[in-house]
C-alpha cells in the first residue's frame, strides 16, 4: 500500500452554524508533495491539523501510515502518530528558555530515549543540513525568523518523520528571508520526504508540489497538478483566488 | 484507560489526605483528653471578666466571651474600613505624582515607595506608635482649635481618636498606600502612550485627560491588584496587638489565654476572616463587572 | 548681551529637561525643593548632633546574633560573613559559565551550613535554638521556610491546574483558606496548636514550628504566583510539545514549568522580601530575632526613649538585606529571561 495519509469525508465544527471542515477526502502517496491552498478561515490549517490529532475530527475516518483515527480514537494512537508525524508551524513555536540545540535533541532523548552524545550529533547533522550550524548554542531569540524556522524543521525532523507537515512555513517571514526556508524545504522534496504544505508561494508550488489542494469554505474545490491548476483551473473559484493572488 | 488511571491517582490522593487527617484528629483528640480541655463552644456564653481600653459597641468585663469577640470585629471592621479609604487616598495620589513630568514629585513618591516597601510593617506600626505618638512632649495644634495632636491621641473637633487607633491607621495607610501607590504605576504604564499624546494634543488638560481617558482605561489592570491589597489590608490589622489596639485577633488572644480553647478560637477567627474576605472581593468584583461592563 | 540670552535659554532648557514648563512649575518646584531640603537637614542633624547611638553601638552583637553564646559568636558570624561574601561576588562580578555553577552551587550550601554552624553537632558544640537571635535568626528563618514553601508552592499550583477534579478542589481549598488567614494567626496558632497535633510525648521547639508555620502560609501565595506563570505560558508552547510526541508530564517538566518559573520570579523576589520583612512578627511570640532583640534591648532602662535611633537602625538593616535580595533577583531574572523572548528587555 503506497498510500501515506487517507482521509474519507471528514467534518469538523467550532461553532454550531459553520463547518470548518466539510465533507473532506484526499489520499496522498508515499513521497508526495501536496500543496493546499485556498482563502482564509477555509479550513487549511483545521485540516493539516486533524493529521497529528492536534484537532480532533467530529465524522469522517483518517488512516495515517495505517493508524486508523476517527472521532472516537483515544490518545494512544494519537501518540503513535504523532511519534512518526512531524510539524512546522507559521509562528515557529521554538522553546525560548531552550538553546537550539536542546530545542531539537529534546524530544530524541525524551520520547526516543536516544542518549544525549547520539541525539546531539544527530542534531548537528541536522543543523548542518540547515545550514545554520554555527547558530548551535545561542538561543532562539537570537536568530533571524527564517534561522528559527530552520531550527523548527530541524526539530520535527531529528525524531526522524515519515510524513512533515507545514502550516504556512513562511508566513511569518520577512520576503528576503523566505526562500532559505523554502530552499530547506525543497531539498526534503529532492529526498523524498512525504509533506503537505500549506503556503501562499506560486513559486514554490510550481516548483516543489506534484499537486495542488485548493479549499474554500471547508471544502475540496479542486485538486490537481500545479501545471493544470496554475495554468488552467478548472473552478471558478480559483481562478478568482489566483488572480487575486498574483496581485 | 486513561480515565481509570487518573480516577486511581485521584482517589489515592484522596485516602492520603483523609489518613492524614484522621492522624492528625486522632492526634488532637488524645492530646486533648490528655490536657483535659475538651472541644465545644459553651464556653462562648460565660462571662469574659477582662476589660477592653476601646469599643464602639457597650462593653463591661461582665459581658460574654461571644460579645467581646464581637466586640473585637467591631474594632477591627473600624480600622479596616478607615485605612481602606487613606490608603487608596495615598496609593493613587502617590502613583499618579509617580508619572509626573516634575522630577522632584517623581523623586518624592519613588522615594516613598522605596522606603516603606522594603522595611516591615511591624516596624512601621511600633514606630508611628511610640515615635510618632508616645513621644510627644508639646502637642501639635495643626489648625488651632481644630486638629490637635499629643500624645493622647488625635483630637479633631473634640472627638478624640487613642494614640492606638491613630498609630495604626496612619500605619496601616501609609504602608498599604505604597504598595497600591506602585499598582497604580504599573496600570498608568499599561495604557499605551499614543493615549497620553492623543488627549494632549487634543489640547485636554492632564487632570480631565487623566480622569477621563487615562484612569477608565488603566482600571481593568489595577483593579486586580487593588483587590489584593484591600485582603492585605484586613489581613495586617491583626497587627493591632503590638501597639496594643483591641482587635479581632487581640481579643481571640485573650481569650484563648483565659479559657485555653485555642482550636475553637482558630476556628471562629477563620470563619471572621474568610467572611471579610468575601465581602471586599465580592464588593471588588462587583466594581470590576459594572467597569468591564461600562466599557463594552 | 548675546551671550546672556543664550545662557538663560539654556537654563530653560536645562529646566523643560526636569520638567518645568511654567511658572506654576517653577513655583511648586520651589516649594518641593525647600520641603526636602529642611526634612533632610532636620534629619541629618538629628542623626550626626542630637540621636544618641550607643543604644546601637553597645549592643551591635546583640542585633546580629542575639543571645548566642560568646565564645561561640564566631560561628553565626562566619556564617553571615559568607552570606555577605557571596551576595557581593554575585552581584559585582562579571561570570562566566564555570564560575556561576560554583556560586550556584554556593548558594545551595548556604543553608545546611547555617544550620550546621548555629545548631552544632558533628565535632563542634550543640547549641539550643533558645539561644538563637538577631539577624542570624531571622536569616535562618527566611532561607529554611522560603526553600520548604517553594516545592510546595509548585505542587500546589500544579494542582489547581490539573484536570483531576479532586485534587484540583482539594489544592484549591487549602490555598484559599490559607490566603485569607492573617499571618500573625497561623504563628500564633502554629506555635499553640502543633503541640496538639503531634503524637503524644513528641515535641518541637518553637524555632522549628516558625518554620513549619511560615512554610505552609508561604506556600499557597507562592503557589498563586507559580499558577499565574504557568498561566502566561503560550498555548502554542504546549502545541509544539506535544506535537514532538512528548507526554503531559514531560511538557510540564521540560516546557511550562521552567518557563512559569522564569515569568514568577519577580512575584517570587516579592513574597521572599515579605517573607524576610514578617519573620519580625515573631518578636510579638517571643522569638528573639532581629526586631524582637531590640524590643529587648529598648525594655532596658538605661536605653529608655532610644525609640527613634533603634528603629532607624533597624529599618536600615532590613532596608539593606530586602534591597540585596532584590538585586539578587533582578541578576537572577535577567540571566534567564535573556531567552525568554516575552520577557525582560535583553
Ligand atoms: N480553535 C478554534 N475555535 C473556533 N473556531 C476555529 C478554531 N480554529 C479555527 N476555527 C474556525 O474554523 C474555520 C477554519 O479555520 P482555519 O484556521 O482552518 O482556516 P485557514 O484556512 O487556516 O485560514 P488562514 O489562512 O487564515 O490561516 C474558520 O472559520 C475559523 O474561524
Ligand atoms: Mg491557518
Amino acid at each position: 500500500m503506497s498510500q501515506t495519509i487517507i482521509a474519507k469525508s471528514l467534518v469538523k465544527s467550532f461553532s454550531q452554524n459553520k463547518l470548518a471542515l466539510n465533507d473532506v477526502s484526499l489520499e496522498v502517496q508515499k513521497g508526495e508533495v501536496l500543496v493546499i491552498m485556498g482563502p482564509s478561515g477555509s479550513g487549511k490549517s483545521t485540516l493539516i491539523r486533524t493529521f497529528n490529532g492536534l484537532e480532533r475530527i467530529d465524522k469522517g475516518e483518517l488512516n495515517i501510515l495505517g493508524l486508523r483515527l476517527n472521532s472516537f480514537s483515544n490518545d494512544e494512537i494519537i501518540k503513535k502518530i504523532r511519534k512518526r508525524v512531524g510539524m512546522v508551524f507559521q509562528q515557529f513555536n521554538l522553546f525560548p528558555h531552550l538553546t537550539v540545540l536542546s530545542n531539537i535533541t529534546l524530544a530524541p532523548i525524551q520520547v526516543q530515549n536516544k542518549d544525549k552524545k547520539h541525539a546531539e550529533k544527530s542534531a548537528y547533522e541536522l543543523l548542518v543540513q540547515m545550514g545554520i550550524e554555527e547558530h548551535a548554542f545561542k538561543y532562539p531569540k537570537q536568530l533571524s525568523g527564517g534561522e528559527q524556522q530552520r531550527v523548527a524543521i530541524a526539530r520535527a525532523l531529528a525524531l526522524n518523520p515519515e510524513i512533515m507537515l507545514f502550516d504556512e512555513p513562511t508566513s511569518a517571514l520577512d520576503p528576503e528571508r523566505v526562500n532559505e526556508v523554502l530552499d530547506a524545504i525543497k531539498s526534503l522534496a529532492k529526498k523524498g520526504m512525504t509533506m503537505i504544505i500549506v503556503t501562499h508561494e506560486i513559486e514554490f508550488a510550481k516548483e516543489a508540489a506534484d499537486r495542488v489542494l485548493f479549499m474554500d469554505e471547508g471544502r475540496v474545490v479542486e485538486i490537481t497538478t500545479p501545471e493544470i491548476f496554475f495554468t488552467n483551473a478548472k473552478n471558478e473559484r480559483s481562478r478568482r483566488f489566483l488572480n487575486q493572488l498574483s496581485k | 484507560m486513561r480515565f481509570t488511571k487518573s480516577y486511581i491517582i485521584q482517589y489515592l490522593f484522596l485516602l492520603i489526605i483523609i489518613l492524614f487527617l484522621i492522624l492528625i484528629i486522632n492526634n488532637v483528640h488524645f492530646n486533648l483528653i490528655r490536657t483535659g480541655l475538651g472541644f465545644d463552644f459553651a464556653w462562648l456564653f460565660r462571662p469574659a471578666s477582662f476589660s477592653l481600653a476601646e469599643h464602639i459597641l457597650p462593653y463591661s468585663p461582665s459581658n460574654s466571651f461571644a460579645w467581646a469577640l464581637l466586640v473585637g470585629w467591631t474594632n477591627s471592621l473600624r480600622v479596616i474600613f478607615v485605612a481602606l479609604i487613606f490608603s487608596t487616598i495615598i496609593g493613587i495620589s502617590a502613583g499618579i505624582l509617580g508619572k509626573s513630568h516634575n522630577y522632584i514629585l517623581k523623586f518624592i513618591s519613588r522615594l516613598y515607595i522605596l522606603i516603606i516597601r522594603q522595611t516591615p510593617l511591624l516596624l512601621q506600626l511600633l514606630f508611628w506608635y511610640f515615635v510618632g505618638f508616645l513621644s510627644i512632649r508639646n502637642p501639635v495644634n495643626i489648625i488651632v482649635p481644630i486638629i490637635n495632636i499629643s500624645n493622647q491621641g488625635i483630637n479633631i473637633f473634640g472627638y478624640i481618636l487613642t494614640p492606638e487607633f491613630s498609630s495604626l491607621i496612619i500605619g496601616l495607610s501609609v504602608f498599604t498606600g505604597a504598595y497600591i501607590a506602585e499598582i497604580v504605576r504599573g496600570g498608568l504604564n499599561s495604557v499605551p502612550k499614543g493615549q497620553w499624546e492623543a488627549y494632549k494634543s487634543l489640547g485636554i488638560s492632564d487632570s480631565i485627560g487623566l480622569k477621563d481617558i487615562i484612569i477608565p482605561q488603566a482600571l481593568p489592570a489595577i483593579l486586580p491588584g487593588l483587590t489584593s491589597q484591600y485582603l492585605n489590608l484586613a489581613k495586617n490589622s491583626t497587627l493591632a496587638i503590638a501597639v496594643g489596639y483591641a482587635d479581632i485577633y487581640a481579643v481571640s488572644d485573650t481569650v484563648i489565654n483565659q479559657t485555653g480553647k485555642s482550636i475553637e478560637g482558630f476556628i471562629l477567627l477563620l470563619i471572621g476572616f474568610l467572611f471579610i474576605n468575601l465581602i471586599i472581593s465580592n464588593i471588588m468584583e462587583f466594581f470590576n463587572r459594572n467597569i468591564l461592563k461600562n466599557k463594552a | 548681551m548675546k551671550i546672556i540670552t543664550k545662557d538663560i535659554k539654556f537654563l530653560l532648557f536645562k529646566a523643560r529637561k526636569i520638567g518645568i514648563n511654567n511658572k506654576t512649575d517653577l513655583f511648586i518646584t520651589f516649594i518641593l525643593l525647600v520641603g526636602v531640603f529642611a526634612t533632610l537637614t532636620n534629619f541629618l542633624n538629628w542623626i550626626f548632633f542630637h540621636a544618641n547611638w550607643e543604644v546601637v553601638s553597645r549592643n551591635l552583637n546583640l542585633y546580629i546574633i542575639g543571645t548566642y553564646p560568646k565564645a561561640l559568636s564566631w560561628r553565626p558570624f562566619l556564617w553571615i560573613s559568607i552570606i555577605i561574601l557571596l551576595s557581593f561576588t554575585t552581584l559585582l562580578k562579571k561570570l562566566n559559565y564555570i564560575k556561576k555553577r560554583f556560586i550556584y552551587i554556593c548558594w545551595l550550601l548556604i543553608i545546611p551550613l547555617g544550620i550546621y554552624l548555629l545548631a552544632g553537632g558533628i565535632n563542634i558544640i550543640p547549641i539550643s535554638t533558645n539561644f538563637w537571635g538577631g539577624l542570624s535568626l531571622t536569616l535562618i528563618l527566611t532561607f529554611i521556610s522560603i526553600i520548604i514553601a517553594l516545592p510546595i508552592g509548585i505542587l500546589l499550583a500544579l494542582g489547581r491546574q490539573s484536570n483531576l477534579l479532586i485534587i484540583k478542589k482539594i489544592t484549591s481549598l487549602y490555598i484559599d483558606c490559607m490566603r485569607s488567614v492573617p499571618l500573625i494567626a497561623i504563628l500564633f496558632f502554629g506555635q499553640l496548636l502543633t503541640p496538639l497535633l503531634l503524637p503524644v510525648g513528641m515535641e518541637i521547639n518553637r524555632v522549628i514550628r516558625a518554620i513549619f508555620s511560615f512554610s505552609i502560609f508561604v506556600s499557597a501565595y507562592i503557589s498563586e504566583d507559580i499558577r499565574g506563570g504557568l498561566q502566561s505560558v503560550p498555548q502554542n508552547q504546549i502545541e509544539a510539545a506535544k506535537v514532538l510526541g512528548l507526554n503531559k508530564y514531560q511538557i510540564n517538566k521540560f516546557i511550562v514549568l521552567p518557563q512559569a518559573l522564569i515569568i514568577a520570579i519577580p512575584a517570587l523576589t516579592n513574597q521572599a522580601i515579605g517573607l524576610l520583612q514578617n519573620t519580625s512578627l515573631m518578636a510579638i511570640l517571643g522569638l528573639v530575632e532581629l526586631l524582637g532583640i531590640s524590643r529587648s534591648i529598648l525594655a532596658n532602662p538605661q536605653f529608655i526613649g532610644s525609640h527613634l535611633e533603634v528603629y532607624v537602625w533597624l529599618a536600615l538593616i532590613y532596608w539593606l538585606v530586602c534591597t540585596i535580595i532584590a538585586l539578587l533577583a533582578k541578576k537572577i531574572e535577567r540571566h534567564f529571561s535573556k531567552s525568554l523572548n516575552f520577557q525582560g528587555d535583553l
